[in-house]
């Protein structure tokens, strides 16, 4: 067998038409599930609801401070 | 977090790139013919400038080619389409990284990545036992069946060949003959000596291609 018989043997491992349509649609579906970075969607969100996101927010940050300490206790405890 | 996700959370809205795989739905096949390198920078560049179609054309000219090369790095059909895409997102959402240099083709960072990505999996997940037979395969629908099953033949002669090699003889040869770099491509991107590398792909070619004889004598 010679380098270019053996060159063409690389071509029986390329993906079949059902391996390809996996591919693409997993590829195109984590594009469209992250088409937008994280602080647009909250600068979108600022923008059609100011009051509700702000709040939302304030409440995130709020739930993160305390729920920190309080795992902290509670796997102590158990 | 992925490193995918990791890059392209910092990526602009201008730059979202989703809509270029819109119009692949048509077309799944890689291209047969590929571009020369300069018509890939183009490319390159109209993607990074938001060009869709230049966007869906990198993928099309690169996808069967890293599939090959990590399918021959990996033990199974599933990792290797699971690497391919993860390598893909990866280089589709990274070009403003790349930075085409005096002999590093595109197609070189490509492989980079997705050897990079193979090796990450093949640290996460033990190979298995060498499973050339892999019958979860589906043969593709419009081919004719002697074509099929001469292509299967090969293809697991191949593949249990290259079960004999070690993990660095396996990459070596892998992106010699499925991504088509040559010795001083591959030896940058394995920081290894071009001759260091002529060297062992000499070695594992004679002894690849004698296995393959082999096996396909004994009719796999």
């Amino acid at each position: 067998m010679n380098d270019t018989e053996l060159a063409g043997t690389w071509a029986a491992l390329e993906p079949t038409t059902a391996q390809r349509r996996r591919m693409q649609a997993r590829v195109q579906w984590w594009l469209d599930a992250h088409g937008s970075s994280l602080i647009s969607e909250w600068l979108g969100l600022l923008k059609i609801n100011p009051i509700v996101s702000l709040s939302l927010a304030t409440a995130a940050a709020g739930l993160l401070l305390i729920a920190t300490p309080l795992s902290w206790v509670a796997f102590s405890v158990l | 977090m992925t490193q995918a996700t990791a890059v392209y959370l910092v990526l602009t809205d201008e730059w979202t790139i989703s809509p270029f795989f819109n119009v692949l739905s048509s077309r799944l096949g890689g291209d047969a013919d590929l571009l020369e390198d300069d018509a890939i920078l183009r490319l390159v560049e109209k993607a990074r400038a938001g060009d869709r179609a230049a966007g869906e054309r990198l993928y099309r000219q690169h996808v069967d080619r890293v599939f090959r090369t990590v399918r021959s790095i990996l033990r199974s059909d599933m990792d290797a389409e699971e690497v391919t895409q993860e390598a893909m997102l990866t280089v589709l959402i990274s070009l403003d990284r790349y930075a085409p240099r005096t002999g590093t083709r595109f197609v070189a960072w490509v492989m980079t990545i997705a050897v990079n990505t193979a090796r990450r999996r093949f640290r996460r997940k033990r190979p298995e036992a060498a499973d050339p037979s892999d019958l979860s395969r589906i043969p593709d629908d419009a081919t004719d069946l002697d074509q099929d099953v001469d292509r299967e033949r090969k293809r697991q002669a191949l593949l249990g060949a290259l079960a004999q090699l070690d993990r660095r003889e396996r990459e070596i040869v892998s992106l010699r003959y499925g991504s088509e770099l040559d010795a001083t491509e591959i030896a940058r991107m394995l920081a290894l000596e071009p001759a260091n590398v002529r060297k062992i792909l000499e070695r594992a070619r004679t002894r690849l291609a004698a296995r393959i004889e082999i096996l396909l004598g004994q009719g796999v």
